[in-house]
């Protein structure tokens, strides 16, 4: 099947790419450009993922060259969900720009970064090839990193240096595990590499590889040995793009790592799932306990991250079906929860004259904003759990694989540091809605649109109370990662 | 042949190491600079190991692989687009911060 629709999402937002470009004069058309290429994104990863669902996974060979030896995109099930994750929280982040009143969203570069991002994140879910899978995620680090860098915030640079030294040395982890794989096999598809590991054979350097691409995925997803840049980027970025930053983009590094247990290196993955389950289990306490002792509102949520991709680690360790399954579910509806709540931390702290989200000074300032305020609440119930929202659904897939797992210290775990998202969310929401002003702060009466931020905890109420098409998607992607085959021969011709 | 391109790319990357954990950020970003170079000749060297002939030209004896040089051409220009970000971003902050030691440039961290 050679379906072009599968172009579309990675099509779509690099033609915005050279549009907004063109268009550099005029920051209003530029936003409204930009806002259109992310819908028809959103659209066409919609139609690609309706073609997975009627016809199995869909398979576009780039210039028409067959795979193995040309490039080919490849999506089943697990990333054309991943891919409308992207694209739906990506839309949302445009809609949020459009509305927003920060300083550098206007300079003509801005809007063109934001949807580089989208097309790196895109093509490293769509992609079926892994030197390909190598440029498109640095595409989009080069992009999120020029976007920190013109952040409002004057610290946004020390933050991007740092981050893009870190994600470099990422990427040539990366690189040289492509070439050590491309070394000892010959192809860089990953249908083929899958299919030349399933014989058994292991030349000196695959197993090496399988390391080197573990820590980049790692180091992508700000996993606890590498996470230290993550809070200081996550922090200092716009609203708009620290919303994508921690929702979406350290969404790559999972996929990954699930591609990597699931389709290559299925022998091995056995001790790097018992390494994963024993770093998700540090995540979930770093990050929970991480959160309470920040004093800035973004800052909390950029540690609670951890915590989240911990409980999505976890899952991926157990690696049962119903695990793999909770664990797609978790980064699905994470990706919407944790981009809205950045939004409205953001869009409160848009109204303050220093922008700064910090405790101290945001102190009392939603004490007005009764909306904001309600949907702020929701979103802190739906991140830790509480039904009828959609974290709820995720907790709950979560236990259910873990028992099915039968690991039953991880799942104590894995519930305990449940309640440390609760306790923080609630601090904080108190803090900025509740709490009396210390002394007279001066704030703005008006601030960043609520649009965006509004329709995702919507998405969030209704994937909570109507959940059985998410989660039926998610079950029926876990089953076919635990048949590789179908993806290979899709992909290779039986 | 293949010692060769063993030794030179330890160098280089014991080279890169050590200069990436300078205090100067410039010369971390060369120490980068460096990383990048000796993975890319230990590219070079996966596509030599069965032949080390030029391909496509008629040359007599076992040619070497073409893709990897393509590759390499790719990874060659992310690294140039990569550093000429990095070594910008350090000139604006040399301004913004007024020192390029990363033990000064630590405002988040207080």
């Amino acid at each position: 099947m050679n379906n072009v629709a599968v172009l579309g999402p990675i099509f779509f937002p690099f033609a915005g790419v050279i549009a907004c470009l063109l268009l550099a004069r005029s920051n209003r058309i530029q936003r409204f450009v930009g806002l259109a290429a992310m819908i028809a994104a959103w659209l066409s990863s919609l139609v690609v993922l309706a073609a997975v669902f009627d016809q199995g996974v869909q398979v576009y060979r780039v210039g028409g060259y067959s795979p193995p030896y040309g490039i080919a995109l490849a999506v089943d099930l697990l990333n054309g969900l991943f891919g409308v994750m992207t694209s739906t929280v990506m839309t949302a982040g445009a809609l949020y720009v459009v509305g927003s009143k920060d300083k550098c969203a206007n300079y003509p570069a801005f809007m063109p970064l934001m949807l580089g991002m989208a097309t790196g994140l895109a093509g490293a879910f769509y992609t079926g090839d892994i030197f390909t899978l190598f440029v498109f995620v640095e595409v989009m680090v080069m992009s999120s990193v020029g976007l920190t860098a013109i952040s409002d915030n004057k610290l946004g640079l020390e933050a991007a240096i740092k981050y893009l030294l870190i994600s470099a040395l990422g990427s040539l982890f990366l690189l040289l595990g492509v070439g050590a794989i491309y070394a000892s096999f010959g192809t860089l598809n990953l249908a083929d590499i899958a299919r030349a590991l399933e014989t058994g054979e292991r030349p000196l350097l695959a197993q090496h590889a399988a390391l080197m691409l573990m820590c980049a995925f790692l180091l992508k997803s700000a996993v606890f040995p590498f996470h230290f840049w993550q809070p200081d980027f996550h922090t200092t970025s716009p609203t708009a793009v620290s919303a994508m930053l921690s929702s979406v983009v350290v969404k790559v590094g999972v996929y990954g790592l699930i591609r990597l247990t699931t389709l290559l290196f299925i022998p091995e993955s056995q001790i790097l799932r018992l390494a994963l389950l024993a770093l998700g289990i540090i995540g979930i306490f770093f990050g929970g306990l991480g959160a309470f002792r920040t004093h800035d509102a973004k800052r909390m949520l950029a540690y609670s991250t951890f915590g989240q991709i911990g409980f999505i680690l976890v899952g991926i360790g157990w690696g049962t079906p119903l695990a793999l399954a909770a664990a797609i579910i978790y980064a699905m509806n994470h990706a919407l929860i944790k981009s809205a709540l950045l939004m409205l931390t953001g869009a409160v702290a848009s109204r303050l004259t220093s922008k700064s989200a910090a405790l101290a000074q945001l102190q009392g300032v939603g004490k007005e904003m009764k909306g904001v305020s309600l949907l702020y609440f929701v979103g802190g119930l739906a991140l830790s759990g509480v039904p009828p929202l959609n974290g709820f659904i995720s907790k709950l897939a979560l236990v259910q694989g873990g028992i099915g797992a039968e690991s039953w210290i991880a799942l104590g775990l894995a519930v305990g540091g449940g309640i440390l998202t609760l306790m923080y969310m609630m601090r904080t929401w108190q803090h900025v809605f509740h709490a009396e002003p210390e002394d007279v702060v001066n704030f703005r009466p008006y601030g960043d649109s609520l649009i965006a931020p509004a329709i995702l905890i919507g998405l969030c109420v209704v994937l909570g109370v109507y959940a059985t098409p998410l989660v039926s998607a998610a079950q029926m992607a876990a089953a076919q990662l635990g048949e590789p085959n179908l993806y290979i021969t899709a992909v290779l011709g039986p | 042949m293949n010692a060769i391109f063993a030794i030179v790319t330890g160098i280089l990357f014991g080279l890169g190491v050590y200069l990436l954990l300078r205090r100067d950020l410039v010369k971390t970003a060369m120490g980068y600079y460096v990383l990048f170079t000796a993975i890319n000749l230990f590219f070079l060297a996966v596509g030599v190991f069965n032949g080390e002939v030029a391909p496509y030209v008629g040359e007599q004896g076992q040619p070497s692989d073409p893709l990897v040089q393509a590759l390499l051409l790719t990874a060659i220009v992310i690294s140039f687009g990569t550093y000429a970000l990095l070594l910008g971003m350090i000139n604006v902050a040399s301004r913004r911060f007024g020192t390029i030691d990363s033990d000064d440039v630590d405002h988040l961290r207080r």
